[in-house]
């Protein structure tokens, strides 16, 4: 058996910008942001607007497939099939408050680097297998990628897609709902797994905008803390929710119409 | 051609058969400094090989796909065999600390093609001190061209030292640029105990047949069980040119150090002498 991980810890291992799930390729919106007219001052007000809004999606839904897939396995541990079944709900009122397939898509990509990273670490855990036997759309050739329908076949065969297409294709779960699995497995709280979701966007806003315009790190580093209580506060919102359907749905049109922009933007340092 | 194994197969070599299910191919990187052809060296690579062995192409770019559009249009692959991995501005931590979106693009390709023999992955342009981690490859090809100056090889670094292949790519410029092509063979050999060093032009037959030869030889190798992945080594101390004289870098920080492409030029000087 696994020795117990305190709750701080687990939070802080998986809240490490040096987790290997290629999170480094994501400026969450940053960069497609600044692209549109940002100011850089406005970023920490970008931050708050975030966690008001697509972060408070992901970071409820994280903790709504969490409570699913330990509901679901039920007092066995291994009712997997109840488990999947309760996922797909969660997954499908995530993907109806995402309305922008770009973010989707990301957010399925990175999913897949988390899970990489959870089937490695609680290898064999019941609560993986449900979450990898939910059914996915279609598995197109690269081209075309995901959440788009594509003809069937190979897609695009014979034509390069547009920039950065390729790599892009597959389906996998969303980032939030491996999250909320990964915190199962791993045995952190609601709360923890909401603040996991919501840090972690607002460092990784931070550590782009190292790379997108000039500042000295520290003062990115005072954003983030800025923004602790704002982290906080949702992650308490957040932290009692169980049932897919109340999860919340706050719109961000300009995130969305901007992420939709950078899947077609040329000579971008970031991916989404 | 230098120090390349004389047992090596020049025609497509009888390869051991796979068992039942394993799609798993031989995933070989090609890294080194920007420019120097590592693009090219792939698109020789499959112009060579394709019709005699199932590959993939892995690219990894900074900026959208520019690799990846090169390889598609030189006509050398099918298209749909290339795949594009953007790195997020950090073409290190790509092939280095975290290489997940590069494992997750081959194993999609060897998912989709299956069963591909060989999926090459060309690492972003860097310098002379990124190589891959054996999580990511089987096996690497560093690339150093002669415009890069006669005196690089002896520069080293884990790449020169310790890539599986170390190529010498453009030597046709040579007499343009004033580099003695022995000498950099024989200095690059010389950081190298051995291991192989090919000097390449894709204008020169000889060596471009030497290339394939190579890489026939390590799948060879690789399916039948020989081929143990090496690392060269992770971030060493390393010299960066083109700041006043150039300074030693050195990577003493830990696992916590980000490497940034960019350095500052305030950049902490040497604490310790090169690898
Ligand atoms: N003369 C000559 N030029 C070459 C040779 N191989 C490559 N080149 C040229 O070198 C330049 C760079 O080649 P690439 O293959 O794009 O180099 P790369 O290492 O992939 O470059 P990055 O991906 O940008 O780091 C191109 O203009 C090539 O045509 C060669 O054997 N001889
Ligand atoms: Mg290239």
């Amino acid at each position: 058996m696994r020795p117990a991980v305190s709750q701080d810890v687990l939070l802080a291992l998986l809240a490490d910008a040096r987790l290997p799930t290629g999170a480094h390729t994501q400026s969450a919106g940053l960069e497609p942001a600044l692209r549109a007219g940002l100011h850089p001052d406005d970023v920490p007000a970008y931050l708050a607007a975030r966690l008001r809004t697509v972060v408070r999606v992901e970071s409820a839904t994280a903790v709504v497939a969490r409570h699913a897939v330990l509901r679901g396995l039920g007092a066995s541990g291994v009712d997997t099939p109840a488990a999947t079944a309760a996922l797909r709900v969660v997954e499908g009122e995530w993907a109806a408050r995402t309305p922008s397939a770009a973010l989707r898509r990301s957010s399925e990509q990175l999913g897949r680097g988390y899970l990489r990273l959870a089937r490695r670490l609680w290898a064999g855990h019941p609560a993986l297998a449900a979450l990898e036997a939910v059914p996915r759309g279609p598995v197109g050739h690269a081209a075309g990628g995901a959440g788009r329908t594509a003809p069937a076949g190979p897609a695009g065969a014979g034509r390069a897609g547009p920039p950065g297409s390729s790599g892009r294709g597959r389906r996998g779960p969303a980032r939030p709902l491996v999250l909320g699995v990964t915190a199962a497995c791993a045995g952190l709280d609601p709360i923890g797994v909401a603040r996991l979701v919501a840090l972690d966007d607002v460092q990784t806003v931070a550590s782009a905008f190292l790379k997108l315009a000039p500042v000295d790190p520290l003062v990115t580093t005072g954003w983030v803390l800025a923004a602790a209580p704002a982290v906080d506060a949702l992650a308490r919102d957040v932290a009692h929710l169980t049932v897919a359907a109340d999860l919340p749905a706050a719109g961000a049109p300009l995130t969305e119409e901007w992420a939709e922009a950078h899947v077609h933007a040329t000579e971008r340092l970031f991916s989404a | 051609m230098p120090d390349t194994p004389a047992t090596i197969p020049s025609t497509a070599p009888v390869l051991p058969a796979r068992a039942p299910g394993d799609t798993r191919a031989l995933r070989l990187g090609v890294a080194g400094p920007v420019g120097t052809g590592k693009s090219s060296v792939i698109a020789t690579l499959c112009r060579e090989l394709a019709g005699e062995m199932e590959l993939g192409v892995v690219t990894n770019d900074i900026y959208t796909d520019e690799d990846a559009r090169f390889l598609r249009s030189a006509g050398v692959l099918d298209p749909e065999r290339i795949r594009a991995v953007e790195t997020g501005a950090c073409p290190h931590t790509a092939i280095r600390d975290d290489v997940t979106a590069n494992l997750l693009a081959v194993e999609d390709l060897e998912q989709d093609f299956a069963p591909l023999d060989v999926v090459l992955v060309e690492s972003g342009g860097d310098n002379l001190t990124a190589t891959f981690s054996p999580a990511l490859v089987d096996a690497q090809i560093f690339v150093l061209d002669v415009a890069g100056g006669g005196d690089v090889a002896r520069k080293g670094g884990p790449g020169i030292a310790r890539a599986d292949l170390l190529l010498v790519n453009k030597t046709d410029l040579a007499p343009h640029v004033g580099v003695d092509v022995g000498r950099m063979v024989a200095d690059a050999s010389a950081a190298r105990g051995g291991r192989p060093v090919l000097a390449l032009s894709r204008h020169d037959r000889a060596s471009v047949d030497a290339l394939g030869a190579w890489l026939r030889g390590l799948l060879l190798e690789h399916r039948a069980g020989r081929h143990v992945a090496q690392d060269p080594g992770p971030m060493a101390p390393h010299f960066h040119a083109g700041e006043e004289g150039g300074h030693v870098h050195a990577h003493d920080g830990g696992a916590g150090h980000h490497h940034d492409d960019d350095h500052a030029p305030g950049h902490a000087p040497a604490v310790t002498s090169p690898a």
